[in-house]
């Protein structure tokens, strides 16, 4: 059975109070809610609903809250502010903050293993060509029936020897 | 007539753990960097309250109550005091979560939906007054009841979480919630009615 359009607009009048708290509506307002409630089944109803899971909002977010482990919370907060880090501050939280104020010394820190393996593959990769021959030291470069070169600290000689091996 | 002692403690003596929001204020802006640490510590939770009510995300939330604090410990020199302190760090923070929420929006745009006449004939049954005892069933049913709380606000409209989460969490009044949204009071009232009446009808669903 439908209701009257008056009752009906007075539903939706009156429906956003059901959600007031003591004192929060003026005595005029009080009074038409009221009066309204006595008269009407399904707004008497949906108060009552209301009324059921009042506060169940904010109890289900606080419970959440108090579940959660907040222990690394105020060490990361404070390591963000620049306030120092306490002593019991986890040492993770501590590098965290320091690699969120310092990025790029982050970065190289994190890239210095790696151009440091760089560095010493370049080395080893040079050293295994011949070193050249130090100052004083001779080296024979071609030999045989061929004319000789020797390689001197002045220069290479070439030894242009006989048949009868002279 | 005996003297009676009068015993005015200095602030910087009295206990962090026992001194009121606006002493460790004093001695948070005076560079005490222990007051602050203290003052974290009492609101935190409240904060990440607010933010998972709003974002949802719990990592989301958690850093939305981080930065809250980092802009509270930037801005301390400003604070006047002319509201509570907790009151100030929860503006910050909510302030940040809608931030967070206008952004994922900004793909996904999400009405309010609008005061509907026939909401008020949608009121979901009292099918939840079995979850407010106390014996063991009852309460069992609660804490479950509880879960599923995060699941229905997650369903509801963006500003209809958010007017939610205000008044359950932080507990705002009606002039409260109008000055903190900007919004006259009977939109605050006829806003607050649909987010309840959702999330009871959804509520409902679940213990049905």
């Amino acid at each position: 059975m439908t209701r009257p359009f008056e009752q009906r607009r007075e539903c939706t009048i009156v429906a956003p109070m059901l959600t007031a708290r003591e004192g929060e509506l003026s005595a005029e307002e009080v009074s038409l809610l009221d009066q309204h409630l006595q008269g009407c089944n399904e707004c008497r109803a949906i108060s009552l609903a209301l009324a059921e899971t009042d506060g169940l909002v904010g109890e289900a977010l606080l419970a959440e809250a108090a579940r959660r482990d907040f222990a690394p919370f105020v060490d990361e907060v404070m390591a963000r502010v620049g306030a120092g880090p306490q002593e019991k501050a986890s040492l993770w939280a501590r590098a965290l903050a320091w690699a969120r104020a310092h990025r790029a010394a982050a970065l190289m820190g994190t890239l210095a293993p790696t151009l440091a393996g760089l560095a010493l593959i370049v080395y080893f990769s040079d050293s295994e060509t011949p070193p050249p021959p130090l100052a004083g030291e001779v080296e024979v470069v071609a030999e045989g029936r061929a004319p000789m070169v020797l390689q001197t600290s002045e220069g290479p000689v070439v030894l242009l020897g006989g048949t009868d091996g002279t | 007539m005996g003297w009676r002692a009068l015993n005015f403690r200095d602030p910087a003596s009295v206990p962090l753990m026992e001194a009121d929001d606006i002493a460790l204020v004093t001695r948070a802006k005076a560079g005490d960097a222990e007051a602050f640490r203290a003052l974290v510590v009492r609101h935190q939770r409240k904060v990440y309250a607010v933010a998972l009510g709003i974002v949802k995300d719990p990592d989301l939330a958690w850093d939305v109550a981080q930065e809250a604090f980092v802009r509270v410990h930037q801005h301390l020199p400003e604070f006047k005091g002319e509201s509570a302190f907790g009151t100030w760090v929860m503006r910050i923070g909510h302030h940040l979560a809608i931030d967070v929420i206008r952004k994922e929006r900004s793909a996904s745009r999400e009405a309010i939906d609008d005061v509907r006449e026939q909401d008020i004939e949608e009121a979901a049954e009292g099918v939840l007054s079995t979850a407010s005892g106390v014996s063991p069933q009852q309460g069992a049913l609660r804490r479950e009841l509880l879960e599923k709380i995060q699941g229905a606000l997650a369903q509801i409209p963006a500003a209809h979480r958010e007017i939610l989460v205000l008044r359950e969490v932080e507990g705002l009044s009606y002039e409260e919630l109008a000055e903190r949204l900007r919004i006259p009071k009977g939109t605050v009232m006829s806003r607050l009615f649909h987010a309840r009446k959702k999330m009871q009808a959804l509520l409902a669903e679940y213990a049905s």
